[in-house]
């Protein structure tokens, strides 16, 4: 008889993450888990501490307390191990204006142990797929909004990340490629990417997502898969949230 | 190896921004009218120097002297290290303020690299790029080597001091940039550090007193003893640990920014 396989882990495991910034607390024993091929809207108002989670998540910041897991492994044990396996997307898509588009990407694959033919070719591919490579000599500084923001995705997508974490990914994308960024999300999805995205916007969630969380001052309020009745049900969810956090503050 | 992926991108920064560049040509250009002036004082002392016994020569007068002013005496243009207090500062303040500035630092704490391989990958290019400075202003007076007889341990033990005093400028520019929240206040706290460093035992030379603690903190001092053909294992362990110091800051405050944010 044959034995049952063990469950892999998730590709993400937070435990009870604390994190102080400025002196007041930004992320409270926030918990969550997120599987291969699961896509994940982080929701919350404005310092909610959505981006401080992601950074966290990112290996951009050390919790103050709390434990991540990534597939299974202490991050912290393993930083470079985790680097490998994350990409991440930061808020503003931050870059070097003095790089060219193609610099980048290099840079990038060689800082997550890319090198030789296989950075060639993922940096080839990422061009193609994010429709970057009639822009590869241009320089990152006079790129506009929306082209600095799809260089941040590539540069996020480059090694093939088990675990893609997007702070507002749609931010400064016309209507065109926030659709093909949806679909290039769906695509990774199914091929076992699991992703975390923080956004503003309701609408983004519910066309991309299949769980949604919310945060509020700091802890995680809401975590659930999406429901069938979709935008009106999380509107509803996400302002009774963020009013009654205001009622209370009243 | 991450750590040299640092350094790549690092030096791929210094090569692209015009700054690095210009301070290179004006450097070179000012070395270039330094040298001028002291073979032509050199020529027209030759007779009489030659006729002394053991009298300095092409090396002592000028080959050595284009790397630092502090044994000319007389006001001539900079030497190399003089201009490097003033211009070091100016290719390293951007190294981390500027990072810190654009938003990119934390991607390349996001990579998993350890602050100590951020920092020793970001002074490891600006190392190469002043041991590039260096080949270059020296090769301004070792191209007349066919022509003069040189002294090459003297001007080897002189290379070796002033490459020191580069590697120590750029280590303490490094380490102000990873503390400074702005390129330019990285650059002046770099500058006053480095002109500290160098000339803190200026009041205890003037009241005549040539050791002591004052003296030995004194980066002039381990230099000069370089700088005039004397290679002491005490002078280049100073430079070393000097060195180690400005990096261990400033891995520490780069740590304590990702344990902080």
């Amino acid at each position: 008889m044959n034995a049952p396989k063990p469950a892999s882990p998730p590709v993400l495991q937070l435990e009870q993450v604390v994190r102080h910034r400025a002196g007041r607390p930004a992320v409270r024993d926030v918990s969550l888990s997120l599987e291969a091929g699961q896509v994940l809207g982080l929701l919350g108002v404005n310092g909610a501490g959505k981006s401080t989670t992601l950074a966290l998540i990112a290996g951009a910041l050390r919790p103050d307390s709390g434990a991540i897991r990534l597939q299974g492994q202490d991050f912290l044990e393993h930083p470079e191990r985790a680097g490998r396996a994350i990409g991440w997307l930061p808020e503003g898509a931050p870059l070097w204006p003095e790089l060219t588009v193609r610099e980048h990407l290099d840079a990038h694959g060689r800082l997550r142990g890319l090198n030789g033919t296989d950075l060639d070719r993922a940096r080839d591919a990422t061009l193609e797929r994010l429709e970057l490579k009639d822009l590869g000599d241009r320089l990152a500084g006079v790129l506009s909004q929306g082209q600095r923001q799809r260089l941040g995705l590539a540069c996020a997508l480059l090694h093939r990340p088990a675990l893609l974490v997007l702070d507002e990914p749609a931010n400064a994308l016309d209507p065109v490629q926030v659709v093909a960024l949806r679909g290039l999300l769906r695509e990774l999805a199914a091929n076992g990417t699991a992703v975390i995205l923080s956004t503003h916007q309701l609408t983004e969630v519910t066309a991309v997502c299949d769980r949604v969380a919310i945060l509020h001052e700091g802890t995680l309020r809401y975590d659930a898969p999406l429901r069938a009745d979709g935008h009106a049900a999380l509107e509803k969810t996400f302002f009774d949230i963020a009013m009654a956090g205001r009622a209370q503050a009243a | 190896m991450t750590l040299l992926a640092v350094t790549r991108l690092e030096l791929r920064r210094l090569f692209v921004r015009p700054l690095g560049w210009i301070i290179a040509a004006l450097a070179l250009a000012e070395l270039g009218w330094r040298f001028a002036l002291l073979l032509q004082i050199f020529l027209l002392n030759q007779i009489r120097l030659a006729a002394l016994p053991d009298g300095p020569g092409y090396t002592d007068l000028v080959a050595v002297r284009m790397l630092s002013s502090f044994m000319t005496g007389s006001p001539l243009p900079f030497g190399l290290i003089e201009l490097a207090l003033l211009l070091v500062p100016l290719l390293t303040m951007t190294t981390l303020a500027s990072e810190r500035n654009a938003g990119t630092l934390p991607l390349l704490f996001a990579s998993g690299l350890s602050a100590a391989r951020i920092l020793l990958g970001k002074y490891l290019a600006v190392l190469i790029w002043l041991a590039l400075w260096l080949v270059l202003a020296l090769a301004i007076p070792v191209y007349l080597a066919h022509g003069a007889t040189l002294d090459w341990g003297k001007l080897a033990a002189a290379t070796l001091g002033t490459f020191l005093t580069l590697a120590l400028l750029g280590a303490i520019g490094v380490a102000c940039s990873a503390f400074a929240s702005h390129p330019a206040v990285a650059a002046v706290a770099a500058l006053m550090v480095g002109l500290a460093l160098y000339c803190i035992n200026l009041g205890a030379q003037l009241a005549g007193v040539n050791s002591g603690f004052l003296n030995w903190l004194a980066m002039s001092t381990h230099q000069e003893n370089l700088l005039r053909g004397l290679v002491s294992s005490a002078d280049i362990v100073w430079f070393l640990l000097a060195i180690a110091v400005a990096l261990a800051l400033g891995t520490q405050r780069l740590a304590a920014e990702r344990e902080r944010g």
